[in-house]
């Protein structure tokens, strides 16, 4: 009764066809019909971004000193609680080559990627977040999650290279949906048991991939590319699936709340204050599940629409626009707005170290990177864009520092992220960001 | 046993499927060497829609949404050719997939399948081959070989009969159909027709034709027709362009392509200052993009309408909510109504509609670069490079100044020699609409300075959105822009790269016709050289996504 060798392959249980109709939950549970014991494994480490547009303003932002002792700063004072979690980056060049200077974007792409972008919305290689998932996220549900608190799919930085970026969940209901709705089985609950439907979808989708070779026949170059993602995407869904039928092993207690209600979400600052939160919250009930390890957040899209009703010019216009106040050396209006960002920024952080687990909390357990695509957005400058890096990645990043203006390439810091996170890497970047050293002084 | 499976599958297939297997071309190009996919598309979200409801029926439901696609050169179209599925765009698939699936195996949805399983608790393999190639066909637009059959038949068997249930197994055999590329993509294969040419093939030309008319999937009798290879002859192309234009459904094509080039698709983003104008709503937003679509279809279709009108007829409809966004006072009955604004209320043609005027302002403010900008790329081909890099704004804002209007703040902007040959060419445009403030409503006076509403352009000299309305709808190169957004939209490519002499013959008839649409649309389809396609190539280009300056 062989029906197919993919079929055969994916669709077993303990050496038994499932399809035969064998009690296949039996495979998931030990001789006294508990669930799979716990192997005691250490917590994995998460990695999550945070992307903010139009950078920060720098004499109000980048602290005097460098080092531990540094003086905190007008605008990263919502981030004082996280301090010690903390580390700031300031100073960090985007050489971009033979590239142009594409505005509102190259500062993103370069930090994102150690790539000088050729194009306006587009990654010179897949985004760091996803590098990091090819590394950490074998075994959860899902490889990346994104969200976009400003209720726009496309306002996402995590991309597979190009033009394919992954779209955004775009409102907390629609996050909530894909994390905790159909598919999902809470390991917080005694009684968990893989889901049955697991183990057809998985057979579907084996059907599906075994249809791979014949559909690639008589493609040309840049379309061969692109069913070969789709073929990738189809086995990260296999995976998904696959996952699902372990149980998470989670050290946090938490318990998943019901749906959250349909809310506006759109750029507007009220609202974004109500639903990062939000979502930050969603994301590190997703990390302390297991249902993730990579999470990501945005608040706006690189030339950020984020407006306070009554502004007749909202944030990215704000910054072109804008005098500078002749006495106050700054322009006002975009300095509120800058803080307004970080005090966005102090949300997801909140969220994360709220979730006790372990012998910390998720943010312990994580490494957050906080980034902006310009340094100084009035006159489009990327060089000197504020990044941060939050969380002690399990004990592998020290924090508490300013790193400051070295004059480093911004992929230092990349670098740098795929070192806390375990991933041995000797370079990252290219051209002129290529870089072999990273802050080794932070690496515990 | 699986070989004797196979080998009943296999006899069963000529028996119900030879007829269309035969006949059509597919099944033998499919494994043919010189046989080459020259175009993939992936499907929007308004073409899978459509497409499920024609091959289901609307009572299908389609729950969720489709991975959101770029803008090249203007046209998401375009960019529908260069992106692919990323992980998450295949979740929203596979989900699809397997709800559509589901309603469709469902016990209300039964009796609407070709047959009925001979013991609805067994496998069938004889009834889900039928109904699998039934909806197979109509998925992937041409039949299905007696491999992809295959496959989805011992899907379906295998899990039926662990489900017990016929239904149970059909079900993921059709979610594994749902979820193909084949199905997601639109696929272009091209075949030789001698002498070194290659064209499409009849099934692709049926899909182009068919997304291109009806935004939908081919329905029976096209994909007959290309069976037949009717598409390959001239008389039978016609016959069947003849059929597709002549029906109601035009409207949902043409529909779907002016949401497209219009870029009413950002409309839904579009959210305005609550303070400054509480008025905005969502029920307006809905509304405006609407009344847009309305204008377009009643002048393009309904009325055989010469397409320079879009930019000055103060033809329109209204309901209720626009009614109080236009300070109008709404008499009428019924939800929409056509509306023709005064002579004297300053409106000329699409340009003047909320919906235009809105999505290219600022949440508080209009914003002349931004509608500038917009009607050189939209509506002139002409988009226009971002801003240098170095350059401070601040003087363009600052109201408390002696600057009061914009237009005072952009022309000091503009003596930036870096600047100005850009905004020489946007700004006297969106200038000339500055009667009418971001959310679409009149007025005079900004800042309570009296709004100037003049403009050049190239030596001629024209006031507000009236002068602009005429200048356009004088200047071949709107026409020519329409005629080269069809052109690209049809076939998938990044309109920037068109060269003119791809759509000359439509745009020849365009003009001869008195620029009617339908004209436009017959012509391109109908040219000598519009199915065909290049040779084989391993080199294949993907263009840039267009994205408008601030």
């Amino acid at each position: 009764m062989k029906i197919d060798r993919r079929f055969l392959l994916r669709g077993t249980c303990q050496g038994a066809l499932a399809v035969m109709g064998l009690p296949f939950l039996d495979c998931f549970l030990d001789s006294k019909g508990e669930s799979l014991a716990a192997t005691g494994r250490p917590l994995p480490t998460r990695f999550n971004t945070f992307f903010f547009g139009c950078g920060l303003t720098q004499q109000l932002w980048i602290p005097k000193t460098g080092g531990k002792d540094y003086e905190m700063t007008p605008q990263l004072k919502p981030l004082e609680p996280y301090r010690a979690k903390l580390n700031v980056f300031s100073g960090l060049r985007v050489p971009l080559d033979d590239n142009p200077n594409i505005q509102h974007w190259s500062g993103a792409a370069a930090a994102a990627t150690g790539i000088s972008p050729t194009k306006p919305n587009e990654f010179g290689s897949k985004t760091i977040d996803r590098q990091i998932a090819d590394v950490i996220s074998h075994g959860a549900r899902f490889k990346s999650i994104s969200a976009s608190a400003a209720g726009d799919p496309k306002q996402s930085y995590s991309s597979l290279g190009g033009a394919n970026t992954l779209p955004a969940e775009a409102s907390p209901l629609s996050l909530y949906t894909r994390l905790f709705g159909p598919g999902f089985q809470d390991p917080t609950k005694g009684d968990w048991k893989p889901d049955p439907q697991a183990l057809i979808q998985q057979s579907v989708l084996s059907a599906v991939a075994d249809n791979r070779k014949r559909v690639m026949q008589n493609l040309g170059t840049a379309d061969r590319a692109r069913m070969d993602q789709y073929f990738t995407s189809v086995r990260e869904a296999e995976l998904q699936v696959a996952a699902q039928l372990q149980r998470p092993e989670i050290q946090a207690e938490v318990a998943i709340p019901a749906a959250p209600a349909e809310m506006v979400c759109n750029n507007s600052l009220p609202n974004l204050r109500n639903v990062t939160p939000l979502m930050a919250r969603l994301g590190a009930l997703a990390l302390a599940t297991d249902q993730t390890r990579v999470f990501n957040l945005s608040i706006s899209e690189p030339t950020s629409s984020m407006f306070v009703p009554g502004d007749s010019l909202g944030y990215h216009q704000s910054t072109h626009e804008e005098p500078i106040d002749p006495v106050l050396g700054y322009q006002p209006q975009v300095a509120q707005y800058n803080l307004d960002s970080m005090e966005l920024f102090a949300m997801l952080l909140k969220e994360l170290d709220t979730v006790p687990e372990g012998d910390g909390t998720v943010l312990d357990h994580s490494l957050v990177f906080a980034f902006s695509e310009s340094g100084n957005a009035r006159v489009h400058d990327a060089n000197g864009l504020p990044i941060f890096l939050a969380g002690g990645a399990s004990g592998r990043m020290k924090a508490g520092y300013h790193v400051a203006g070295d004059s480093s390439p911004v992929s230092r810091v990349g670098l740098t992220i795929h070192r806390a996170m375990g991933v041995s890497l000797d370079v990252w970047g290219k051209g002129s960001m290529e870089i072999r050293q990273p802050y080794t002084d932070l690496l515990a | 046993m699986g070989r004797m499976r196979n080998l009943a599958i296999s006899f069963l297939f000529l028996t119900v499927l030879a007829p269309s297997a035969m006949a059509g071309d597919i099944p033998s190009a499919r494994s043919d060497a010189s046989s080459e996919v020259v175009s993939m598309r992936q499907l929007t979200q308004a073409e899978y829609r459509n497409s499920i409801a024609d091959i289901f029926g609307s009572e299908v439901e389609v729950r969720g949404f489709l991975q959101p696609t770029i803008r090249i050169g203007g046209l998401l179209a375009a960019g529908t050719s260069v992106l692919s599925v990323t992980p998450v765009g295949f979740d929203f698939f596979t989900k699809l997939a397997d709800s559509i699936a589901t309603q469709v195996t469902g016990a209300k949805y039964r009796v609407k399948l070709p047959c009925a399983p001979k013991a609805p608790k067994e496998p069938d393999d004889a009834c889900t081959a039928q109904v699998l190639s039934h909806y197979g066909r109509l998925l992937y637009r041409r039949p299905l070989t007696q491999d992809e059959i295959t496959s989805a038949v011992n899907l379906s068997s295998g899990l039926a009969k662990s489900q017990n249930d016929f239904y149970a197994g059909l079900r993921f055999g059709l979610a594994s159909l749902l979820q193909a590329p084949e199905f997601l993509f639109r696929m272009e294969n091209a075949v030789p027709v001698g002498n070194k040419q290659f064209a499409l093939d009849s099934y692709s030309r049926a899909t182009r034709l068919s997304y291109l008319m009806w935004d939908s999937t081919p329905d029976a009798e096209l994909l007959q027709a290309a069976e037949r290879g009717d598409l390959n002859t001239a008389a039978g192309l016609e016959k069947q362009v003849d059929r597709l234009m002549s029906s109601p459904r035009l409207d949902v094509g043409m529909r779907a392509f002016f949401n497209d080039m219009l870029e009413l698709d950002n409309f839904d983003t579009v959210s305005k200052d609550s303070i400054l104008y509480p008025k905005w709503n969502s029920g307006i937003a809905a509304s405006a993009k609407e009344e847009t679509l309305r204008t377009v279809i009643d002048l393009a279709l309904h009325t055989n309408g010469d397409m320079r009108d879009l930019m000055t007829t103060r033809k329109t409809f209204l309901n209720r909510s626009l009614a109080a966004d236009y300070q109008l006072p709404f008499q009428f009955t019924g939800e929409w109504t056509p509306y023709e604004f005064a002579p004297d209320s300053g409106r000329s043609g699409v340009l003047t509609q909320a919906s235009m005027l809105a999505m290219f302002s600022h949440p508080g403010r209009s914003s002349p670069t931004k509608r500038g900008v917009a009607v050189m790329d939209i509506l002139l081909c002409e988009p226009t490079p971002t801003p240098p890099a170095n350059v401070d704004f601040s003087v363009v804002n600052d109201t408390s100044g002696p600057l009061k209007t914009v237009r005072e703040r952009l022309t000091a902007h503009a003596t930036n020699s870096a600047c100005a040959s850009c905004h020489h060419h946007s700004d006297p445009i969106g200038l000339s609409l500055e009667g009418f403030d971001t959310i679409g409503q009149r007025r005079t006076t900004e800042n309570g300075e009296p709004v100037d509403l003049s403009a050049t352009i190239k030596g001629r000299h024209f006031v507000g959105a009236a002068g602009l309305g005429q200048f356009l709808h004088d200047d071949p190169k709107y026409t020519a822009c329409l005629a080269r957004k069809v052109y690209a939209y049809s076939r998938g490519v990044n309109s920037d790269d068109v060269p003119a002499s791809a759509f000359k013959a439509g745009y020849q008839a365009f003009a001869d016709s008195g620029f009617r649409m339908r004209s436009l649309l017959e012509s391109i389809v109908l040219d000598n050289d519009y199915f065909s396609a290049p040779p084989p190539s391993p080199e294949a280009t993907s263009s840039a996504p267009n994205v408008p300056a601030q």
